[in-house]
């Protein structure tokens, strides 16, 4: 069936707008649970909150097994879909300087919009930063950066197919890790929450 | 734990036990059977009209890339304008994997008729690579269309052809430089019998297109 606009069941005049429609309830639900609070989002690296680290992992590995099991059952045809090229030194590089800007700025991209859209200032003077980022990394796409950009290619792989192993035992593999993970946090959530006082935990808005 | 956290945790850890049972799907890189390759090589998709081609280039469209699969020499003495040259025995190269093996662009593969640039076509094809264009009649057919438009017979001119020779002597200009002769004169021959506009029947799309 799906993916719709690859396959031309749907115009890409309606592509942009259910895009539209999802990036309003993506906006909303992120700043309804909070994520538009940079304490909130800090907190997964000081571990006193771990909603962070939950939500990306419940994010990732619902996209990978509801895409694997949807491709089985003829729901959607994954090789319609896009698959880039992986670099790891850039990607590593790129993973690093986010991860500083998240603990330094306490967001990441798509909550500072959220963010932003509530008024908050720290969001405004954050997204200002993005937007430099962002400027200056097109300007200097061609000079600075090109031999960055090209190392450590390594073509279209994935995991299951560099380790070797099948791919539903990669998936199984990464469903333990992440739940050993979860719960671990979660031990060390507690931990924080027996020293964090009441007015802490007021103060932190949480 | 909260009852939520459990309930997901439940979830996943289903799903998850459940893709244990399935095959692989490689999606990075499918292996094309002979059956789907022979299939789309019939198909006329795969092939992109030169006046579409010559509009692209005139509206600087930033999503075209031409290539020239011909030799070296040959691409010297006249190509395509931007047109990169790519040789056939060099077009599964890893330098240029990048630029064909993806998604985004329309990479239009061409050569003097349609051969070169058909099995260039048909090589890529087969490693898996998406949205590849060859130029219908190579450059042939963009000197016969493009650069030397030839006015459609007066007697049975349609609209549509009239409009095509009409854009095709526009393009001539762009491309060449060269004033298309009669066009200080009336652009409409007197002669010309009234076009008959044909009410092309509308194919049937699915969905709400």
């Amino acid at each position: 069936m799906g993916p719709l606009y690859p396959q031309e069941l749907l115009n890409p005049e309606y592509n942009l707008l259910i895009g539209f429609l999802i990036g309003i309830g993506f906006g909303f639900i992120l700043e309804a649970t909070g994520f538009t609070n940079t304490r909130k989002l800090a907190g997964v690296f000081y571990g006193y909150d771990a909603t962070v680290i939950k939500t990306f992992f419940t994010a990732a590995l619902t996209a990978l097994i509801g895409l694997f099991l949807m491709h089985h059952w003829g729901w959607i045809d994954i090789y319609k879909t896009f698959y880039p090229s992986t670099f790891w030194i850039p990607t590593l590089v790129g993973g690093v300087v986010m991860g500083l800007g998240f603990v330094v700025g306490g967001f990441c991209p798509g909550t500072s919009l959220s963010a932003a859209s509530t008024g908050k200032r720290d969001a405004w003077a954050f997204l200002a930063g993005v937007m430099i980022g962002i400027y200056g990394f097109i300007f200097t796409y061609k000079t600075w950066w090109a031999g960055l950009r090209a190392s450590g290619k390594l073509g279209k792989v994935n995991f299951p197919q560099w380790l070797g192993i099948k791919e539903g035992i990669f998936i199984f593999l990464f469903v333990v890790v992440a739940v050993i993970t979860f719960v671990l946090y979660q031990k060390w959530q507690n931990h924080w929450k027996t020293k964090l006082t009441k007015e802490d935990l007021d103060e932190l808005g949480l | 734990m909260k009852k939520t956290d459990k309930i997901i945790i439940a979830l996943l850890v289903l799903g998850g036990f459940l893709t244990l049972f399935y095959p692989d799907t490689h999606p990075f890189r499918r292996v094309i059977s002979q059956k789907e390759l022979a299939y789309d090589a019939a198909l006329p998709s795969h092939y992109i009209p030169t006046d579409k081609v010559a509009k692209m280039l005139m509206e600087s469209d930033p999503s075209l890339i031409l290539v020239d699969v011909r030799k070296p020499k040959e691409f010297k003495k006249f190509s395509l304008p931007g047109a990169l040259n790519i040789p056939l025995d060099s077009i599964l190269s890893t330098k240029y994997e990048d630029m064909l093996d993806q998604d985004v662009y329309t990479v239009v593969l061409f050569s003097n008729g349609s051969g070169l640039a058909d099995q260039a076509w048909l090589v890529l094809r087969s490693y898996d690579y998406h949205g590849l264009k060859v130029l219908k009649g190579g450059l042939n057919a963009w000197y016969r269309n493009i650069l030397h438009p030839q006015e459609p017979d007066a007697t049975e001119v349609t609209s549509d052809a009239y409009k095509r020779y009409l854009f095709r002597k526009g393009a001539m200009y762009y491309f060449t430089g060269i004033r298309p002769a009669g066009t200080s004169a009336s652009p409409k021959p007197a002669a010309a019998p009234k076009p008959v506009v044909k009410r092309k029947k509308k194919e049937v799309t699915g969905g709400c297109g």
